[in-house]
């Protein structure tokens, strides 16, 4: 499980990706007035030009150099990009109904929200042929754009610390009261009752009531022996050791590890709840031609690669491989076998009934 | 010479009308007026307006059929603890800024004007910094293994950890460190304004220091108090921020679940139906104090 710290990589952030991101969302809440001056600066930056399309993305969630060989492949032809994607479903359906992006950031949840509401744009594949580069579980996991990157939900832990192997999420809550205040969980309620439904045998896509409650209970059950839930730096706790046990993601433990060899990253038995992101399309671009060419450019093995070895993702474009640096395309959290793939579960919009459940169970479970 | 004669007649200068007169008087107020209407009132007036809607699940497009039922769910234990819990901790944060405010204020106060100045400058200092960072900050200090607790170990202190981070003592500290210095300055400027005669009349006619500080400085302080108290109490009883952040997501506040319904749920009706209700007490609250204190002392 150990990963050699590849001297070629330097990560691109500081901080995770989803880090990055929440943190300038909690920016952005608490000052709106720069949120609504971005938001106009975004709506300017949309102007029907020739050739010219719109891309919301997170900072730096693109390959260093793929706009600029874009342009330079297709003269005449501009992406530009604006940075005000977010991992807030309500502010990602706003902006897919706001008309000032063309092509969106934005998770299957939120994409399949989206489309139920009919804000997605419907694509010709015909004019994406490098669609095909991407494997067939995440490409059916994201129908409506390309994938683009994904993360799995398991368990970091510090074997020194805990003083035996942890292989499932059982593990975690037999373990909790014995490390009383050392165990943080994801602060996201898809993710964390998500993983609950996993340690329960559920799926964690269920719409199931009754399940959901289970999950909730569960949670709560665990709450007290919980240091946090957290957002950000999820697991960096167990760097220093003053958390010994963490619900995180994959690239976050990836990144943790440069840090500190001991942390060890599990792909719990029970199974992993898991993200996919990719790009769709809002309804009616200015553009469509350019739309599909910056699609299939992005899938491009050399131009996908570009952007795997600047983000450090998990990658869905196998045939990139040979492009992407040693190591993300030797590492055990980042690029599981096939056999850890099929335990993960990516998460899907569950319909207004679903929504509201996990959200209405996860209030009670902050509340408690 | 008979009355009147040799006098020219005047005549009488044309009363200005009553609204254009009104209108002159108050032209100087008109941008400022537009502004507050444009950009404060009509919003609040929105607010209020979609808090009686409701909104579609999946496209979140609002609907206005005017219902209740969002201030009906408000009533849920759910919603009334979290209040109660943010109500609570923002008094006892205000309460706890009140006193530390005051101690520093006094101390500033009495020194010599350069020193003042330069006092008043470290106190302003903190806000160049972003909010966020300094909350930040805050996780790092606060933590198991981090340099208090790691303090606390040395001075044998503690038999283990200090285990303040992400508790509900941690959210007050974050709040009393990042609105102290908006209690520091109100409370400046009404002792500043203290004659410094009246503290020698009040020696002269035999008060201790505690009874001057008493009986003398402390009414003359406290429109300066409450007016940092309400600046203070306000922010501090929506405060989303750092309870997120230093309170690690255990400890849910009214600014979270306020949050929440306009970040995630996109549910504004109710987002909006919370953020008036909070509004309301938020206007008791000030109701309250504004009879024990003329307004124009306050401000």
């Amino acid at each position: 499980m150990d990963i050699t710290p590849d001297p070629e990589f330097t990560p691109q952030i500081a901080l995770s990706r989803r880090a990055l991101i929440r943190r300038a969302a909690i920016a952005a809440a608490a000052l709106p007035a720069g949120a609504a001056l971005l938001e106009g600066f975004a709506g300017t930056a949309a102007a029907d030009e020739t050739g010219q399309i719109v891309l919301n993305n997170y900072p730096g969630w693109i390959g260093k150099n793929e706009l600029a060989a874009f342009a330079k492949k297709y003269p005449g032809d501009k992406v530009k990009m604006v940075t005000n994607a977010t991992s807030s479903v309500a502010e990602v359906i706003l902006q897919f109904k706001s008309g000032n992006f063309d092509v969106l950031l934005s998770d299957t949840t939120d994409s399949g929200q989206a489309a139920a509401a009919g804000l997605l744009e419907k694509l010709d594949w015909s004019k994406i042929p490098n669609i095909k580069n991407v494997s067939a579980n995440f490409r059916k996991a994201y129908p409506w754009g390309i994938p683009t990157d994904y993360g799995k939900v398991g368990i970091a832990y510090r074997p020194d610390i805990v003083g035996e192997k942890i292989t499932s999420w059982h593990d975690v809550w037999r373990l909790a009261p014995k490390f009383d205040g050392r165990v943080v969980f994801i602060n996201l309620e898809r993710d964390c009752l998500g993983s609950t439904l996993k340690y329960l045998g559920y799926s964690s896509n269920t719409s199931d009531a009754k399940q959901i409650d289970e999950a909730k209970k569960a949670v709560q059950k665990i709450k007290p022996h919980l240091q946090a839930f957290l957002n950000t730096n999820v697991g960096q706790g167990l760097v220093n050791g003053s958390t010994a046990i963490a619900m995180d993601w994959d690239y976050d433990v990836a990144l943790l590890k440069q840090k500190q060899p001991k942390i060890e990253w599990v792909a719990p038995k029970e199974g992993m709840h898991a993200y996919l992101e990719g790009f769709s399309v809002a309804k009616d671009p200015d553009n469509i031609e350019v739309v599909e060419k910056f699609l299939n450019f992005a899938l491009d093995p050399v131009q996908y690669a570009d952007f795997v070895n600047t983000t450090g993702t998990a990658y869905v474009v196998p045939s990139a491989s040979s492009h992407v640096k040693k190591y993300i395309s030797t590492s055990p959290i980042l690029k599981p076998t096939p056999a850890v793939l099929k335990r993960v579960e990516f998460d899907h919009y569950l319909g207004a009934k679903g929504t509201q459940l996990f959200d209405a169970a996860w209030q009670e479970v902050k509340a408690s | 010479m008979a009355r009147g004669e040799g006098v020219v007649a005047q005549p009488r200068p044309k009363p200005i009308p009553r609204l254009a007169g009104w209108a002159r008087k108050n032209a100087l107020v008109a941008p400022t007026a537009v502004l507050t209407v444009v950009f404060f009132v009509v919003p609040l007036a929105l607010v209020a307006v979609y808090s009686f809607g409701s909104v579609d699940p999946v496209s979140l497009d609002v609907g206005f059929g005017w219902t209740t039922d969002n201030y009906r769910a408000f009533a849920s234990t759910l919603y009334l603890h979290s209040l109660l819990r943010s109500v609570f901790l923002s008094l006892g944060a205000t309460a706890a800024c009140a006193v530390l405010g005051f101690a520093l204020a006094y101390f500033i106060s009495r020194q010599p004007p350069r020193a003042q100045r330069l006092l008043l400058v470290a106190v302003i200092v903190p806000f160049w910094t972003s909010f966020i960072v300094r909350t930040y900050s805050w996780v790092d200090l606060l933590q198991n293994l981090g340099p208090i607790d790691r303090l606390a170990g040395t001075l044998h202190l503690t038999d283990s950890h200090i285990s303040i981070l992400y508790t509900p003592t941690a959210i007050a500290i974050g709040i009393i460190y990042s609105y102290l210095p908006l209690m520091i300055l109100p409370i400046y400027v009404s002792l500043e304004r203290i004659d410094a005669s009246i503290y020698n009349a009040a020696a002269d006619l035999g008060a201790t220091p505690w009874r001057q500080f008493r009986r003398v400085v402390l009414p003359l302080a406290m429109p300066g108090v409450i007016a940092g108290s309400i600046i203070v109490g306000i922010p501090a009883l929506g405060e989303y921020v750092i309870p997120e952040i230093l309170g690690g997501g255990k400890t849910l506040m009214m600014g979270n679940i306020l949050a929440n319904q306009f970040q995630n749920t996109g549910n504004y009706p109710f987002g909006s139906a919370l953020a008036v209700t909070l509004m309301g007490i938020l206007m008791i609250l000030l109701f309250v104090l504004r009879r024990k204190q003329p307004l124009g002392d306050v401000t």
